[in-house]
């Protein structure tokens, strides 16, 4: 028995020998200093020489035995946001030596597990993949650890700001310092089924029916109204027997359908002009005394405007979040919606859309009227001008200021932002990330190659509408501003809660926000008005 | 060890666990309830050379010495006492005003269901029916499911477009007095069998020959039933009654995964106000204030039914 033991034992041993070294290598070193990286799809990226930065390198673990926790929403090694932290751990362990625990948390539990952490300075997190509407309490608050130094020290892998543009650059820093590093990129736009609305027959009944042209891309809210009141109710789409949509919104309580009525009400609140002023560029707040502007007319005809426009949709999508209206969109029920960039991607994902290359994307059209805030006013005829929107959260890592391992935490992040591996999240729709870097812009605009979207299973047309609509929408020269205080969360949720009464039709447009502003008012109150104004003029970047 | 040590040894877990768990809380909540709290931290960072195991200094690739960051951290809890002023402000919170109606609709509907069906349920099984023991069985199963659990199965068959209840047409989730019933008949589903099955317990123990006699007098079953049975049933249906409301004006679960609240605030409960104002505004002087208030309230409510049954006995 013994002898037949020590027989098997090196049999035993070769074995091992051959698993260990047949275990799976996610980097690989070229001679030029560059380096491969084995995403999970079987894809090498191929980084530029020094790109990793003067930390990692071959045979280097320069944080051996560290370990690291990251906070992000719920979603999976293949859901957004959550999907590139799975495909980069691997990545990243092997060249650090370290290890990365990535910690899940429910949308609706992540800002309060974040702050608890914070808050308590835990610091049980390392960091936190934020939306950018929670700058206003991390920053603030002084809980996130600025990274201009370790950006500087050329120690961690190169990304850089100059890639993005000045819309989506300040979501990232708070005043001169930079808290986040390159990650998503959220807007709306504006998306429809261009097969229909280019259809020569369509178009004839539409002016027969309405009287006048179809605008192709809708240049005004009003257009895309007509539009989607003349579909709705039609068979258009030949998928099944039931009428079809006109616009599909998600609008449930608490899952972020208030970002609809932002880029929607944009243009009929935002009043033009160089600078921010009292009057000019503002949104949220008087910038001189923090009244809300929220139940002006201009955000109050908008919300009525919104309403009109969410009858053209399935009723139950009061009661929706971002999946079911996007499905529905993906299923050819709908003429329009207006979302984030992740419905571009999705459509190309034929087990679940029926839609590839019949997409027409554009950046949300503008009101035909705005209220003039200085003279109490309509202006009507504004022509074309259209508001950019950076609404959403541009979901992205911020380093907590009470992580003990601040350094091998950044050069993870900072392996997320390099530029083959963001190039590389835009081109794969699953990740979450959606465009707005240089690099990803197709070419004049950006770096990126029509071939590049189509290797990735992008149908060029609808790619290229894409593409065009969001760089159209992140280089805007009117821009709603985001807003970045203390408290926004909660602004919000009221905000959230009103605006979905009044779409339920349990309060009148008027009622809705005039609640939101009296409540906001008790929120100002409560947080040190001073120090709140102080604060929004800081992020409006009012001067007075 | 002397008997008086011993019987405070076997006490002691008893009372540590109702001091830590059940006293604290409630003293520290009592305390946050006239406070506002702000906790702040300080933090103070230093870059130190990175040393390997031999003291030396650890150098990158280019040959420059490595440093880390050490942090040292403060926190700061900022307390002032405001009073009363978190309870005045309840009264002014029209937020606050929904969500009591919204609990107190909900609560008063779904406990009465729940006792209604439960003691019909318990009166159908109280006689011999076929394969009554396997559903009995089958009827007390949405007991032992997690609300939240609960929530989201039903929110997937509720589901307006598509969900196995569109056929009906009717707007569970988006219409604010659909989304309520809805919210209500959920709870119903989960706690009626609770109902029935204490109820069937309490009616297998009323002594037959005393229903026996009473058939002697009368063929009217519902008079037997309102004259011998339901008295018998009383200090049951009380129990189940308070059990029940004492439940049913703390729900959180079922709002939380069916509706989140919505539409507007048409199902946001008290308690979901209470634990969004303390654990996502972080608002938690008042939020303590709030779950004051439903405490008192709730005590209120039960002090004087109980008083009356009280009254109604002697």
């Amino acid at each position: 028995m013994f002898r037949r033991a020590m027989l098997a034992a090196p049999l035993v041993l070769a074995g091992l020998a051959t698993a260990a070294s047949a275990q799976e290598s996610f980097v690989k070193w070229n001679d030029d200093g560059s380096a491969e990286l084995l995403v999970n799809d079987g894809l090498w990226l191929k980084t530029a020489p020094g790109e990793l930065g003067d930390l990692f390198g071959p045979g280097e673990k320069p944080f051996e035995g560290v370990e690291i926790s990251i906070t992000v929403n719920t979603g999976g090694p293949k859901g957004g946001i959550s999907g590139p932290l799975h495909t980069f751990r691997p990545i990243w362990e092997e060249l650090s030596g370290g290890k990365l625990n990535i910690v899940e948390l429910p949308f609706a539990e992540h800002f309060t597990k974040m702050m608890t952490d914070l808050r308590t300075g835990t610091g049980q997190f390392d960091a936190f993949m934020v939306g950018a509407f929670w700058y206003g309490d991390i920053a603030a608050g002084n809980f996130a650890f600025p990274i201009n130094e370790l950006m500087e020290s050329g120690e961690y892998p190169q990304w850089s700001l100059d890639s993005m543009p000045p819309s989506l650059r300040q979501l990232y820093t708070w005043g001169d310092d930079v808290l986040g590093t390159l990650g998503d990129a959220d807007g709306q736009a504006l998306y429809y089924r261009r097969d229909i609305l280019e259809d020569a027959e369509w178009q004839a009944q539409y002016k027969a029916e309405t009287g006048k042209d179809m605008v192709l891309p809708p240049r005004t809210w009003q257009d895309v109204l007509s539009i989607s009141q003349f579909f709705d109710g039609k068979n258009w789409d030949d998928g099944d027997d039931e009428p079809d949509s006109g616009m599909v919104l998600h609008l449930k309580v608490g899952e972020q359908g208030h970002f609809h009525f932002q880029s929607l009400s944009a243009s009929f609140v935002i009043n033009p002009g160089d600078e921010v002023t009292q009057f000019d560029n503002v949104y949220w707040f008087d910038p001189t005394d923090m009244t809300p502007l929220i139940n002006k007319p201009g955000h109050v005809a908008a919300l009525e405007f919104l309403q009109e426009l969410s009858k053209t949709g399935p009723a139950a999508q009061v009661g929706w979040s971002l999946g079911e209206t996007w499905d529905y969109f993906l299923r050819g029920k709908s003429i329009f919606v207006f979302s984030w960039g992740d419905v571009g991607s999705l459509v190309q994902d034929t087990s679940r859309s029926k839609i590839k290359g019949k997409l027409g994307v554009s950046i949300v059209p503008s009101s035909e009227r705005y209220w003039d805030l200085e003279t109490e006013k309509w202006v009507e005829g504004a022509g074309d001008r259209r508001v950019g929107n950076t609404v959403g959260g541009s979901w992205h890592g911020v380093i907590s200021a009470f992580s003990n391992n601040p350094e091998a935490t950044y050069s993870f992040l900072s392996l997320m932002a390099i530029k083959p591996v963001s190039k590389w999240n835009a081109n794969n729709g699953w990740t979450g990330v959606d465009p707005g870097y240089s690099y990803q812009f197709l070419e004049p605009q950006g770096e990126a190659t029509l071939a590049e979207y189509e290797a990735a299973g992008w149908d060029p047309g609808d790619v290229q509408q894409y593409l065009q609509a969001y760089f159209d929408n992140f280089n805007a020269p009117t821009m709603l501003t985001y807003l970045r205080i203390p408290g926004t969360f909660e602004y919000w949720d009221i905000l959230d809660k009103n605006l979905s009464a009044a779409m339920s039709d349990q309060k009148t447009a008027q009622e809705a926000l005039d609640d939101t502003a009296a409540a906001w008012e008790q929120v100002t109150d409560r947080l040190d008005r001073a120090n709140q104004l102080k604060l929004y003029q800081a992020a409006i970047e009012y001067d007075g | 060890m002397t008997r008086k040590q011993a019987k405070f040894f076997f006490l002691a877990p008893a009372i540590i666990w109702v001091f830590v768990f059940t006293i604290f809380p409630l003293g520290y909540s009592a305390v946050l309830s006239v406070f506002s709290l702000e906790n702040s931290v300080d933090v103070t960072r230093t870059k130190v050379p990175l040393l390997d195991d031999a003291g030396e200094p650890v150098l990158t690739r280019s040959g420059k010495p490595r440093t880390r960051t050490v942090i040292e951290r403060t926190v700061n809890s900022d307390w002032t006492f405001v009073g009363g002023k978190n309870f005045v402000r309840i009264t002014k919170d029209m937020q606050a005003a929904e969500a009591a109606k919204v609990t107190v609709i909900f609560a008063v509907v779904a406990v009465t269901i729940q006792i209604v069906l439960g003691m019909a349920l318990a009166l159908l099984f109280n006689r011999k029916l076929p394969a009554r023991g396997v559903m009995r069985s089958v009827m007390i199963m949405p007991i032992f499911a997690t609300p939240i659990a609960v929530g989201y199965l039903f929110f997937t068959i509720f589901f307006e477009n598509g969900g196995p209840l569109s056929f009906t047409g009717i707007p569970w989730l988006s219409n604010p007095s659909w989304a309520l019933f809805s919210v209500i008949l959920v709870d119903v589903w989960q706690w009626t069998p609770f109902a029935f099955l204490v109820f069937l317990a309490a009616l297998q123990g009323i002594d037959s020959e005393q229903i026996e006699a009473a058939r002697l007098d009368t063929e009217s079953s519902w008079k037997i039933f309102t004259n011998i049975v339901l008295p018998a049933l009383q200090p049951v249906i009380v129990i189940v009654l308070l059990l029940r409301f004492a439940e049913a004006i703390k729900v959180f679960d079922i709002p939380f995964a069916l509706t989140g609240g919505g539409p507007g605030v048409a199902t946001q409960s008290y308690t979901f106000l209470a634990f969004r104002t303390g654990l996502r505004f972080f608002d938690v002087g008042y939020a303590s204030a709030m779950s004051y208030t439903l405490l008192i309230a709730a005590m209120i409510i039960v002090t004087v039914f109980f008083s009356r049954i009280r009254k109604s006995y002697s």
